[in-house]
């Protein structure tokens, strides 16, 4: 299955609502970067409550500038979150189900 | 408008670092071990298990590859060309991951190049001074 | 001498944008109709492609990646596409435009018909980008571009009236015979042309064939500190002639002949032979730039191998494109069409290029996964940001003035 299969999914939680829409798919990895990394893992989906996707990413970013433009993106995105894998129950394109009692995570990626 | 002001709560930590598909590895360059672009990655390949009704406690999926071969028009407006034209790069031929995805030494050759190599034959090499530097 | 060629990619890059043929008639089109009551759109626009080419530039030394490499990895494929749609044609017209002009200019030495010299301009342009190096490029057609400082020469000897001209650009006001919308699409036509989005992919990409590093980025802000002012005066010094001269005999600009009047009339046949050398660099310049520009972009945005380091065997794709550029652009010249018409459709294709280039430009040059610590300082990005808001503003305003104004008649 290819990635962007899941990229613009609608998803659901167990009462059918829908919570939002995969903008991205946050990846593991362990290993140098620069040197033979390892295979990614799936380690979670960026979620958007209100928009359909986000090139920009600084809804997710501790970065702030150009300040302007970062507050006003982050405002469009607000509410994003994380959705673990483990809290993930089914996965259908177009749509994917959450598992009961989900959590919603930052979405924040830290660079440390 | 900041960072705090996300009210949601950091995931549990792990091993190894994170990075986002879409914003870190889609649509970026890839170069062979000598430096040369041989395509974008316009996609990336997951295990199998991952999909339609997920078991409690199931391994969560692994990218085993990098796709490219996209056309320009599905590079556009979406979509999905023929499998046939679609190339897949296994992950182990992944060197480093930055700007630019860097590929190993490898005796494969990239399919999105055949354009390139005929060209290369039947019309630049035809012009003479075409297989030297410039002066 | 070194030192002079250090900055010559900043002075090409200015030259084949701010004084490639379109641009040598349109200053001398409004510095006949307006004087200098719109001068003060130059310094704005100098500043502008100032600040954004040091930061495309920084970006290149500092990451290795060109502009439009940059637009398909951090805006996504759609915008890098809609980007590279109207830059494509920008490219396509200007180059077209600039084998006239080079034509055009090789007539004004040599009597002989333009059309002859078409095929000649475009061969000339090929055999360039096919052989010689990029240094030896820039620095032969940068060195003879200086050439147009005789324009600045003709402001002096032509002894003007010299509060009268400040007066002028200092307090604009539009003349009786215009109209405030031919007045604001003239305006946004030197805006858009001191920061044409190909300045940029130029400049970008030439800092990577020159293979710039992070030692480098006192270099590329002196080229473009250098570069872009520089052609700014030369804008402001050919209106100035055609204002002290062209203006008060009520003459209107239809062709090159009436732009190099005014030198003419300062400095006789040595300055004309100055003059013509310059403009002839100039188109030359341009078309090498452009031509250039519509291999970097499309090479970049579909992650081909590109640039004149690598052999040509090494980047077909990129030459052959090139090749196909040259061809069409001299075909369609071939049907008759007026090379500097073109130029002034372009203006159409610049308003959806202008904010799509831009505005990556800014974000990446923020990002410290490509930047590192030479990340943009808090005052760059002030300006950089008000910048944006007037790009903006251009590009709305650039279709629907063009419509009304007919494309300033």
């Amino acid at each position: 299955m290819q990635l962007s299969e899941l990229l613009g999914c609608t998803v659901r939680d167990t009462g059918s609502r829908a919570v939002g829409t995969v903008v991205d798919v946050r990846l593991s990895i362990t290993g140098d970067l620069d040197d033979s990394p390892s295979a990614p893992t799936l380690f979670g989906l960026v979620v958007s409550p209100r928009t359909r996707s986000s090139y920009l990413g600084y809804e997710r970013s501790e970065a702030n500038r150009p300040m302007v433009l970062a507050a006003w993106l982050r405002w469009r995105h607000r509410g994003t979150f994380l959705a673990m894998w483990d809290d993930i129950g089914a996965v259908e394109p177009p749509v994917v189900r959450l598992r009961p009692g989900f959590h919603r995570y930052s979405a924040i990626l830290r660079t440390d | 408008m900041n960072a705090s002001s996300n009210t949601f709560p950091d995931a549990p930590r792990q091993r190894g670092r994170l990075l986002d598909a879409r914003l870190h590895l889609l649509d970026r360059q890839m170069l062979d071990d000598r430096g040369v672009p041989v395509g974008i990655v316009d996609d990336l390949e997951l295990s199998a298990d991952a999909f339609g009704d997920i078991a409690t406690g199931a391994r969560s999926p692994r990218v085993t590859g990098l796709v490219s071969g996209h056309v320009v028009a599905t590079r556009i407006l979406g979509g999905q060309p023929p499998p046939s034209r679609l190339q897949t790069i296994p992950w182990r031929l992944v060197a480093a991951i930055g700007t630019v995805v860097r590929l190993r030494q490898t005796d494969m050759s990239f399919d999105a190049l055949w354009v390139e190599h005929w060209l290369r034959d039947h019309v630049v090499a035809r012009i003479p001074g075409g297989r030297h530097a410039a002066k | 001498m070194k030192n002079v060629f250090a900055v010559a990619l900043g002075i090409l890059t200015a030259i084949g944008g701010f004084l490639d043929i379109g641009d040598l008639v349109t200053n001398a089109v409004v510095g006949s109709r307006f004087g200098l009551a719109l001068a003060w759109v130059v310094p704005v626009g100098v500043l502008g492609i100032c600040l954004f080419a040091n930061m495309a530039g920084r970006v290149a030394a500092v990451s290795g990646r060109a502009t439009f490499e940059i637009i398909r990895e951090r805006l996504g494929p759609r915008a890098a596409a809609a980007n590279l749609g109207a830059s494509f044609f920008i490219n396509l017209m200007t180059v077209t435009a600039e084998i006239g002009g080079v034509a055009l200019a090789l007539q004004l030495a040599s009597d002989v018909g333009p059309r002859l010299w078409m095929p000649v301009a475009a061969f000339g342009v090929w055999i360039v980008i096919w052989r010689v190096r990029f240094s030896i490029m820039e620095n032969v057609t940068g060195l003879l571009g200086l050439c147009l400082i005789v324009f600045a020469v003709a402001v002096f000897l032509l002894a003007p009236e010299w509060s009268g001209l400040t007066h002028q650009a200092v307090a604009p006001v539009i003349p009786e015979t215009e109209s405030a919308a031919t007045y604001w699409y003239f305006a946004i036509a030197l805006f858009g042309a001191a920061m044409t989005p190909y300045e940029v992919f130029f400049f970008s990409s030439g800092a990577v064939e020159e293979r710039w590093t992070v030692k480098d980025l006192g270099t590329s802000r002196l080229n473009v500190l250098v570069g872009f002012p520089l052609g700014g005066i030369l804008s402001v010094a050919i209106a100035a002639c055609a204002a002290i001269v062209l203006l008060p005999a009520g003459i209107e600009v239809t062709s090159l002949s009436q732009v190099v009047t005014p030198v003419v009339a300062a400095g006789g046949k040595l300055a004309l032979a100055f003059v013509i050398v310059g403009i002839l660099a100039a188109t030359f310049g341009a078309a090498l730039e452009t031509t250039l520009s519509s291999g970097y972009t499309l090479a970049q945005f579909l992650g081909w191998a590109w640039g004149k380091f690598r052999r040509p065997a090494e980047a077909a794709r990129f030459h052959v494109v090139m090749m196909v550029t040259l061809l069409v652009g001299t075909a369609v010249l071939f049907t008759g069409i007026d090379p500097i018409l073109v130029t002034e459709y372009s203006v159409v294709f610049s308003a959806i290029a202008l904010p799509l280039t831009y505005l990556p430009i800014l974000i990446v040059a923020n990002d410290p996964g490509y930047m590192g610590e030479h990340v943009n300082g808090a005052g760059t990005n002030v300006l950089a940001s008000a910048y944006l808001v007037i790009i903006l503003a251009a590009s709305l305003a650039a279709i629907p003035l063009m419509i009304v104004t007919g494309a300033g008649q």
